[in-house]
């Protein structure tokens, strides 16, 4: 029996922990939703998607249940084993993404969000003994020359990188606007590593150096050149393959292998002439497809860039500097002016390189095939506001999805001023909303909530749209109206109208009016049931004035320079119908896309700088604030030993829920001078009891009107539960044109072979994924030729033949002066429909 | 000793009185001798508390080297937030420049870098001795506190649960398996142990790779990782069953790596023990096996075993960062991990403080712990336990 007790014991322990390993049944079945008819917001006609192909509303899928998991390469092997369907994280690593590419099942979306350089201390070194060549302009230049950034490309990111020369990212609006004058330099800056070496030496020898034995020597010593290179990533080999190639010049390199924290004492806050490094090697992250490159210039060659010791130690030329502040302050009438003024930077940028740009890493997202969601062309996955609109596995409707995130939870959530890791925002983003979405293949705004919006610019302002929801007009001066908002008096609780602060009339550069479809308040529902009000629009255009106000009883001193920048453009805003909902605003802040006008806070949509929330939601967390238990911020809860909030979990719950209590008993309404005008007794009442019966039935107080609801957050468990939003309006494939970015394949064919003097046809063939592009949805379909010398001698538009054909003509002008050898046609296709223009070459010859 | 003893037998029936004296004499000095002993131990422990405490504060500063990496992380994160604000584009450089350097500001005020460190360091110390632990500088809770208290406390559970298990699973499996080697000495399971041994020169986490690859990946029997199911069953039962599944893994991993290695070092200590002469007295006078053992063996060892228990059982205050990363498992190590990759000093002084305690703790009691199960040890004669 002794013996027999262990056994049974054993026997038992085996049972419960194989038990434990089947694969666990659901809690329960989620219930099919009744079909609900909706209808779409959207008014103009071509801006529509395709038909209805479902009467599913909001998410395609039923539930997402989002869990950590750190390691990428496990990520893969979870996602070879169904353990997950989505792991959102950008991969950079050459290896995983060797290991995605070879595992069947497993796709992935690509991005660009982040790009590499060369940073050189241009400053003349204080110790006189000591030498900085990249203190002179043509050396730095040289670098250009002297790195193979195919070779880097190729052999150090495995092949997840393009090659870049120009302060433009890959994926940008400018980068096609600007394809034909980019290709130029890439051409003429083409690896040359004798070029480099010849214009280094002329240099070297000028500044009184000399080459003994392959080494650079000056008053007697080896120019020693210091590198910090970072460890974190391939930028290590990065700056491992430069210091060689520096060497071979004939430099000494002392290699300084740095992470981060490590490297920004130096590179960044010490004095440029203690020569502490002479490069360093630099990168840079885009979290969305910038659509204005233009103040590139400005932030990365000049001082005005940053107020950092090395920045200050930047001296452009003259002519660099004065295009560089003109593109920095817009002062330009006309895009063609804009163009021109590119043109003239991008060489002087060559010339100058402080910087010298080696390519834009290419990052992947992996999932399984079978699943379908849009990706950021900058952000990834979920650096895309859409993913949880077009998540889904292929042609099924509900089911549940597992996503892996690297991170979960990492700081509290609030709306006010909670996380704002990219983890948490993909997850915060999809309970709530904006007013409008933000295309993840050109950046370009589309509606969402609002029904219009009209833009109306200053006369002269280079302002352009491209899609037809939006409605642009110039007039010569914008006029503030008396009955503005324009500030907010903390003590009165009152917002100040423009007669009351402007002295004499206010002029704005800009004004959009954002109207909102009828059935607004019927058709928008929060999570815990409650119907959308106007008090919601109220309490967040209040919260943008009110933290950062001395007079107010929650006032945090972090918000303050927030406050300012936002105020040192905005001129008023005014609500100038209730039915339906119109909101007027006034702005210095202007954008080159008109679609780029919209925001939340000129359209008084509540979707705070860290979440959506409905007044009530807000209402708790200020009254709490008031009496110092708790701070939205992080600054001021340290300030004040208090907790910050967070609406999910941990001990500040309690306290929000106490507040609950407080205020559904008393009624409480904060800023009852304004709000109350808006929101009544009854609404009050029946918005606390549904936040009471919420944070009953869920245990934490986070809602929202987006797409999927917060059901549960673990936190030491590191997993959160989304689920759909049975209420939520929109019908599921609205967003559907995004799920995939139609990313052109152009090919070119012609005669292989060319005589001088005579004109040559070449055929350029667009397709995506072997059907033909539209014809409508090209910008442009540019060409250049380069001649066996590689020199360009002739670009152009081609012209369109049909949809996914367009023709280029070489004319007997141009071909006559091709030199006998082997040229090159190249054509650069920019889409309007995706921020990457698409490439291809042909070559031919040339004989008599 | 005997001679002793006849002496005071011979004083007995001359002086009663005499004999009480000098007992109360022998109690007053001994105990005189244990207050002196421990308020000298208390002072010594304490003071190497506060000297590991303070170099901690040192070390996890970089002698102060850390404010100005901070402050350039502070210049950078704030630089980069106004590079993309619009409206901030559109102000004249000098109000640009100023609002940026007042952020900047307010932000180093907020870590406190508007003191100097030598001041901090100090500060930081008080509040470490004193059990103040105070708030966060970087890292929050799992739950979103900043409160050093609940970041720690929030994964202690989640700690114990998996290393308590594989960490005493560990000690009584190599004990037992050990004594019974001692038993079978050149036995094939002696032999085999001994081979093994070598195998702990891996780690725990090394084996871990090989058993994720094979049950989870393979015969996707068991999780990768993590300490329960997602969503976590809401079933007390179903809980409890699914974080035994998670950490079969973790578990076997750990007993893979150690349990050769420590069985073998048990089994030798036993053996010496084993070898004692009194030991083979003992079998002369016919003692059963389980006797000697009990008698002979394990209770002159008893020191060696206790001080291995008590401090496998302080241990599990620190977690093990690698075997946690691998598993995905919440625990402290990997808090601490992030909080030393973020200089947190609070985290790492608070982590480093409890430990510094829980050892002088441990420590002073294992004194009197060694007294009490070892007859032959005398607290407070010559130091320590002798």
């Amino acid at each position: 029996m002794k013996r027999a007790l262990p056994l049974l014991a054993i026997a038992l322990l085996l049972f419960a922990t194989l038990s434990a390993c089947q694969p666990s049944t659901p809690e329960e079945e989620v219930a099919p939703e009744e079909p609900v008819a909706t209808e779409e917001v959207v008014t103009e006609e071509e801006t529509e998607p395709e038909a209805p192909t479902t009467t599913r509303t909001g998410a395609w899928v039923d539930e997402v249940v989002v869990v950590e998991e750190p390691n990428a390469d496990a990520g893969v092997t979870r996602l070879e084993a169904g353990d997950i369907d989505v792991y959102a994280f950008p991969i950079s690593s050459a290896g995983t993404y060797a290991t995605i590419l070879e595992t069947e099942g497993i796709d992935y979306k690509t991005s660009f969000g982040s790009f590499n350089e060369l940073t050189f201390n241009p400053s003349q070194c204080a110790d006189t003994g000591r030498l900085n060549p990249f203190a002179v302009p043509r050396i730095r230049e040289a670098m250009n020359y002297l790195v193979d950034r195919q070779y880097i490309v190729d052999e150090i990111m495995g092949g997840l990188g393009t090659p870049r020369w120009v302060p433009i990212n890959t994926a940008s609006a400018d980068r096609g606007r600007l394809a034909a004058e980019i290709r130029a330099i890439e051409a003429q800056y083409a690896h040359d590593a004798d070029m480099a070496a010849e214009m280094v030496a002329e240099e070297m020898e000028a500044l009184g150096a000399t080459l003994e034995a392959d080494q650079w020597v000056y008053e007697g010593e080896p120019v020693e050149l210091i590198g910090i290179i970072r460890t974190e990533d391939e930028r290590t080999q990065i700056g491992d393959y430069f210091a060689n190639q520096l060497e071979t010049l004939g430099f000494t390199v002392r290699r300084d292998y740095k992470t981060s924290a490590e490297a920004a004492p130096i590179w960044q806050q010490s004095d440029p002439t203690e020569c502490q490094f002479h490069y360093y090697t630099g990168g840079w992250v885009a979290t969305s497809i910038n659509r204005d490159a233009g103040s590139n210039f400005n932030f990365y060659y000049t001082p005005s860039g940053l107020p950092r010791p090395l920045w200050q130690a930047y001296t452009p030329v003259e002519a660099f500097a004065d295009v560089s502040q003109r593109l920095y302050d817009n002062d330009f009438a006309t895009m063609e002016e804009r163009q021109q003024l590119f043109a003239t930077a991008l060489p002087l940028a060559m010339e100058d390189s402080v910087r010298v740009w080696l390519l834009d890493r290419s990052s992947v997202a992996p999932l399984r095939e079978e699943i379908q969601v849009a990706s950021d062309l900058s952000g990834s996955i979920y650096g895309t506001i859409l993913w949880p609109y077009t998540l889904r596995r292929e042609g099924e409707e509900g089911g549940s999805v597992t996503w892996a995130s690297a991170s979960i939870l990492t700081e509290p959530w609030n709306p006010v001023a909670g996380t704002n890791w990219i983890y948490d925002t993909a997850l915060i983003r999809a309970t709530g909303e904006w007013s409008y979405v933000i295309d993840p293949n050109t950046g370009l705004a589309w509606p969402s909530r609002i029904e219009s919006l009209e833009v109306t610019a200053q006369e002269g302002l280079p302002v352009t749209k491209s899609l037809d929801w939006v409605t642009l007009g110039f007039e010569p001066e914008i006029t503030v109206p008396d009955d503005a908002w324009v500030d907010w008096d903390a003590e009165a609780q009152t917002f100040l109208t423009a007669s009351e602060v402007y002295t004499e009339t206010e002029t704005a550069l800009m004004r959009t009016v954002a109207t909102y479809p009828a059935d607004l308040f019927e058709t928008v529902k929060w999570h815990d049931g409650s119907p959308f009000s106007v008090g919601d629009m109220i309490m967040a255009l209040i919260m943008t004035f009110d933290q950062a106000k001395e007079a107010s009883p929650i006032f945090d001193e972090a918000q303050v320079p927030a406050l300012q920048s936002f105020q040192s453009t905005f001129k008023g805003i005014r609500i100038t119908s209730m039915d339906p909902v119109t909101v007027e605003y006034y702005t210095d802040n202007w954008a080159l896309d008109a679609e780029n006008a919209i925001g939340n806070l000129n359209t008084l949509w509540p979707y705070y700088g860290y979440g959506q929330a409905p007044w009530h939601m807000i209402a708790l967390g200020v009254l709490a604030e008031q009496e110092g238990l708790a701070a939205f911020s992080a600054d001021k809860a340290t300030a004040n030993t208090v907790e910050q909030f967070s609406y999910i979990a941990g001990p500040t719950l309690e306290i929000l829920a106490n507040t609950l209590t407080e205020a559904t008993a008393a009624g409480t309404l904060p800023y009852s001078a304004t709000l109350g005008m808006y929101v009544d007794a009854e609404e009050i009442a029946a918005r606390y009891e549904n936040y009471s019966q919420w944070y009953a039935d869920r245990e934490h107080f986070w809602v929202g009107t987006g797409p999927l609801m917060l059901r549960e957050a673990f936190p030491v468990e590191g997993t959160v539960v989304l689920e759909r939003n049975p209420d939520y309006p929109d019908a599921s494939d609205r967003w559907a044109m995004f799920s995939a970015p139609q990313i052109a394949v152009a090919t070119i064919d012609g005669p292989a072979r060319v005589t001088p003097g005579e004109a040559a046809t070449f055929d350029v063939f667009v397709e995506y994924e072997g059907e033909p592009y539209a014809t409508d949805d090209i910008e442009t379909v540019s060409y250049l030729v380069f001649d066996a010398t590689n020199q360009l001698v002739a670009q152009g538009d081609a012209t369109a033949v049909g949809d996914g054909v367009w023709s280029v003509e070489l004319g007997s002008d141009v071909t006559t002066g091709l030199e006998a050898g082997s040229n090159r046609i190249e054509v650069v296709v920019v889409s309007k429909l995706v921020a990457l223009p698409s490439l291809a070459s042909y070559d031919f010859v040339t004989a008599p | 000793m005997s001679q002793e003893r006849r002496t005071l037998e011979g004083t007995i029936d001359v002086d009663e009185q005499d004999v009480a004296t000098v007992s109360r004499q022998a109690r007053s000095a001994t105990t005189l001798r244990l207050i002196r002993y421990t308020v000298l131990r208390l002072i010594a422990l304490f003071f190497t508390v506060v000297v590991g405490v303070y170099l901690t504060i040192l070390i996890a500063n970089m002698g102060g080297y850390v404010d100005e990496i901070r402050k350039a992380q502070i210049r950078s994160n704030i630089d980069l937030a106004a590079s993309e604000d619009p409206a901030l584009k559109l102000m004249p450089p000098e109000e640009r420049l100023e609002i940026l350097q007042e952020r900047v500001a307010l932000a180093e005020k907020r870590y406190g870098l508007d003191q100097p460190f030598f001041v901090r360091s100090f500060r930081y110390l008080r509040d470490a001795l004193t059990l103040n632990l105070g708030f966060a500088e970087q890292l929050t809770s799992d739950s979103g506190s900043k409160q050093v208290r609940l970041v720690i406390t929030e994964r202690l559970p989640s700690t114990l649960v998996l290393f308590a298990t594989s960490n005493f699973l560990l000690f009584f499996v190599a004990i037992f398996a050990a004594l019974g080697l001692s038993r079978r000495y050149g036995s094939r399971w002696d032999k085999v142990t001994m081979a093994m041994a070598p195998t702990s020169a891996a780690p725990a986490w090394f084996y871990g790779l090989f058993l994720i690859l094979i049950f989870a990946g393979i015969f996707r029997v068991l999780p990768f990782g993590g300490m329960v199911d997602a969503p976590p069953p809401e079933d007390p039962l179903a809980f409890a069953l699914s974080v035994a599944k998670h950490m079969v893994l973790p578990v076997l991993a750990t007993l893979m790596a150690a349990v050769f290695l420590s069985t073998y070092n048990w089994r030798t200590f036993f053996l010496i023990f084993s070898s004692e002469d009194y030991v083979d007295m003992a079998k002369a006078k016919g003692l059963t096996n389980k006797m000697i053992e009990r008698r002979y063996v394990l209770r002159p060892t008893l020191p060696n075993i206790i001080t291995s228990f008590a401090l496998t059982l302080i241990s599990l205050w620190l977690g093990a960062i690698i075997l946690e990363t691998v598993f995905n498992w919440p625990g402290l190590g990997r808090l601490y991990y992030r909080a030393i990759g973020l200089y947190d000093t609070p985290v790492i002084v608070a982590v480093t403080v409890v430990y510094a305690y829980l050892l002088g703790f441990t420590v002073f009691l294992l004194d009197f712990v060694y007294a009490i199960v070892d007859p032959r040890v005398r607290v407070g004669q010559g130091g320590a336990g002798q």
